[in-house]
């Protein structure tokens, strides 16, 4: 039994050793001019390297890749190696490339400069724009600047089927549905962030502006239940036990119920700029045509 | 007037005072409603976002203001006469600190989903190990350095632990929270928190309440006590259990805020004529008034977001440890 169990172990270990190498030098091949050995220490940064890059040119992501409420690309993450952002797991993957969010890891960022190490600092998409720049950089940077073309244009062709039957049944700029995001903690996001650009793309109007929210900043229940949004948009999934999301669950968010729509977005889908922004858009967009058909 | 004359006429106005106070918390808060029309919609049926408000928010708000506040002053006072000692509370000695540890254990980890009841549980359990082992550390030295120490003790070794419990826990959010738990906070909490702890809270005070005559005796020593026919043994099993209830029903929902249990029963204890019996009940009173006082001042004040309310009371309560660490040291000034 030992014997015969060995014996699959080992045939498998050979076929594992011998399938992927064809595939490998193949595309090592076309991956010879980016750069070989990237790292990434940042979430949003992974899941674009995630999309843009050959598997063979990353050296390691984060371990929230892997992370399925967190991360867009945790399927595919599932087997690359994993950093937690330490400086000591970084240098010993020798990377050629460290893409890197601008506002984490500061310690490791500075090192790395100073080793010579080439270093992409990705900023806070706040635009629609931003996020399409931001997928163009980070294809060029690995060497795939045409797969930062087509992920753009699959972006806008999503973007473009989900607002094209907006504006057919009630022409000129009539105001949408007031929306409040509400994350855990009490969070919510005002003028100058991506959230409210996929917002005002969906159809809906923030009214976090009006509550002087600029940026990302925490509200009261009682505003959130006074501010009178039509839309209250919650986090998709539930989460393991805490302070912050025990919010979400308040009872008055549930008596609320009747009188304001619960849309649920997983926050994944609009934490970082990536193509799957057009998937939050579409479930806002439903929710801002259900919430007007009455 | 009589001692005892005096004593109810103090608890009545503290009582009525403590009703003000709440009915003024739940006049303020962030959004403008007018509570009157809140009321009065509330009373009549009339599901509006205002009675909502009113209902879910700072209803139990106020509610838990008071009840935390009476839990804390009590306890204090409980314990100051138990361990003769006028630095005993439960923040000092860590008995707030080790109820956090426990609801934190329960809260984090699952078992609060699994029945309700498990959080005030949790803070109990947490509250009664740290009081037991602050009475062992405690006897025969109820000297106020032993004492000190021993709190000092017992306090970090359940804050260390409770930061550990967040740096463990599943959730991304748990190790941000360790201020509410240590600092402590009324912010949106709901009547289901209220309603969680009313019950072990009122079993606390009722057996804190019940020792009042025993601890009046003990003033004369354990000797004279035991031989007015006091169980001491009994007494300090029932101050424990009530201190537990009390402190850890409150720690489970609001978070560990100190300095009540130590600033009110110093205050009033001159007004009660240095009777620890019958300092209990005013001081749960004052608590419940010097908590809500805190908690409405916190949301008048132009900082957002709101103070923790710990962080109002240790600023209230900081410069009275320091000023009875001073006396204490120094018998005459």
């Amino acid at each position: 039994m030992a014997r015969r169990l060995l014996g699959v172990v080992l045939a498998g270990l050979v076929l594992a050793g011998l399938v992927p190498t064809g595939p490998a030098l193949a595309s090592s091949r076309t991956a010879a001019a980016g750069p070989r050995r990237i790292v990434s220490l940042n979430l949003c940064a992974d899941e674009l390297l995630v999309r843009l890059a050959d598997r063979e040119q990353i050296a390691s992501v984060t371990w929230l890749a892997r992370d399925p409420r967190a991360s867009t690309v945790a399927a595919a993450a599932a087997d690359l190696p994993v950093n937690h952002g330490m400086t000591e797991e970084i240098a010993a993957a020798r990377p050629d490339l460290v893409l890197v969010g601008r506002h984490t890891t500061r310690t490791p960022v500075a090192l790395l400069r100073r080793l010579g190490i080439t270093v992409v600092e990705l900023d806070l998409p706040r635009s629609l724009d931003d996020v399409r720049a931001q997928i163009r950089a980070v294809a060029a940077a690995v060497g795939h600047p045409a797969r930062g073309e087509a992920a753009v244009a699959a972006l806008d062709r999503h973007l473009a089927a989900v607002a094209a039957p907006a504006p057919a049944p009630d022409p000129g700029p009539v105001p949408g549905a007031r929306a409040l995001v509400l994350r855990p903690a009490g969070y919510t996001v005002g003028p100058g962030s991506l959230v409210d650009t996929i917002l005002e793309r969906a159809g809906l109007r923030n009214v976090a502006a009006e509550l002087g929210i600029d940026g990302y900043g925490q509200v009261p229940l009682e505003t959130v239940v006074m501010a009178g949004a039509e839309v209250l948009v919650v986090d998709g999934e539930a989460e393991s036990p805490s302070l912050a999301t025990e919010i979400l669950g308040h009872p008055v968010i549930g008596r609320l119920a009747g009188r304001v729509r619960l849309v649920p977005v997983p926050v994944r889908l609009w934490a970082c700029g990536g193509p799957q922004v057009a998937d939050a858009v579409r479930i806002l967009a439903a929710a801002a045509r259900q919430d007007s058909a009455p | 007037m009589s001692g005892r004359g005096r004593h109810g006429l103090l608890a009545t106005a503290l009582g009525a005072l403590a009703l003000l106070c709440a009915a003024a918390s739940t006049m303020v808060g962030y959004a403008p409603l007018d509570v009157a029309a809140a009321a009065g919609d509330l009373l009549s049926g009339r599901d509006t976002l205002g009675a909502l408000v009113l209902l879910e928010l700072r209803v139990p708000r106020a509610l838990l203001g008071l009840l935390v506040g009476f839990s804390l002053g009590i306890a204090g006072a409980a314990m100051q006469g138990l361990l003769r000692n006028p630095l005993a509370e439960p923040g000092i000695v860590g008995v707030s600190g080790a109820a956090a540890l426990g609801a934190v254990l329960v809260f984090y980890f699952g078992a609060a989903g699994a029945f309700s009841l498990a959080l005030p549980l949790g803070g109990i359990a947490g509250a009664a190990a740290a009081a037991g082992a602050l009475l062992a550390l405690a006897r025969g030295n109820t000297g106020t350095t032993a004492l000190i120490l021993a709190g000092v003790a017992v306090n970090s070794l359940a804050g260390a632990l409770t930061s550990l419990a967040l740096n463990l826990s599943p959730s991304p959010y748990a190790a941000l929270e360790i201020v509410f738990w240590l600092m402590g906070s009324l912010a949106d909490r709901s009547l289901a928190h209220v309603g969680l702890v009313i019950a072990p809270m009122a079993a606390g005070w009722l057996l804190l309440l019940r020792a009042a005559p025993a601890l009046d005796a003990l003033t004369l020593g354990e000797d004279v006590a035991a031989s007015l026919g006091f169980d001491l043994r009994r007494l300090r099993a029932g101050l424990i259990a009530g201190t537990a209830l009390a402190v850890g029903s409150a720690v489970s929902v609001s978070g560990a805020v100190g300095f009540v249990g130590l600033v009110v029963p110093h205050l009033l204890r001159p007004l009660v004529g240095q009777k620890p019996g019958q300092l209990l009940l005013v001081s749960g009173l004052g608590g419940a008034v010097l908590t809500l006082v805190a908690d409405t001042g916190l949301r008048l004040l132009p900082v957002r977001p709101e103070l923790k309310l710990g962080v109002v009371t240790a600023i209230l309560g900081a410069p009275f440890l320091l000023h009875l660490l001073l006396r204490t040291r120094n018998p005459n000034p």
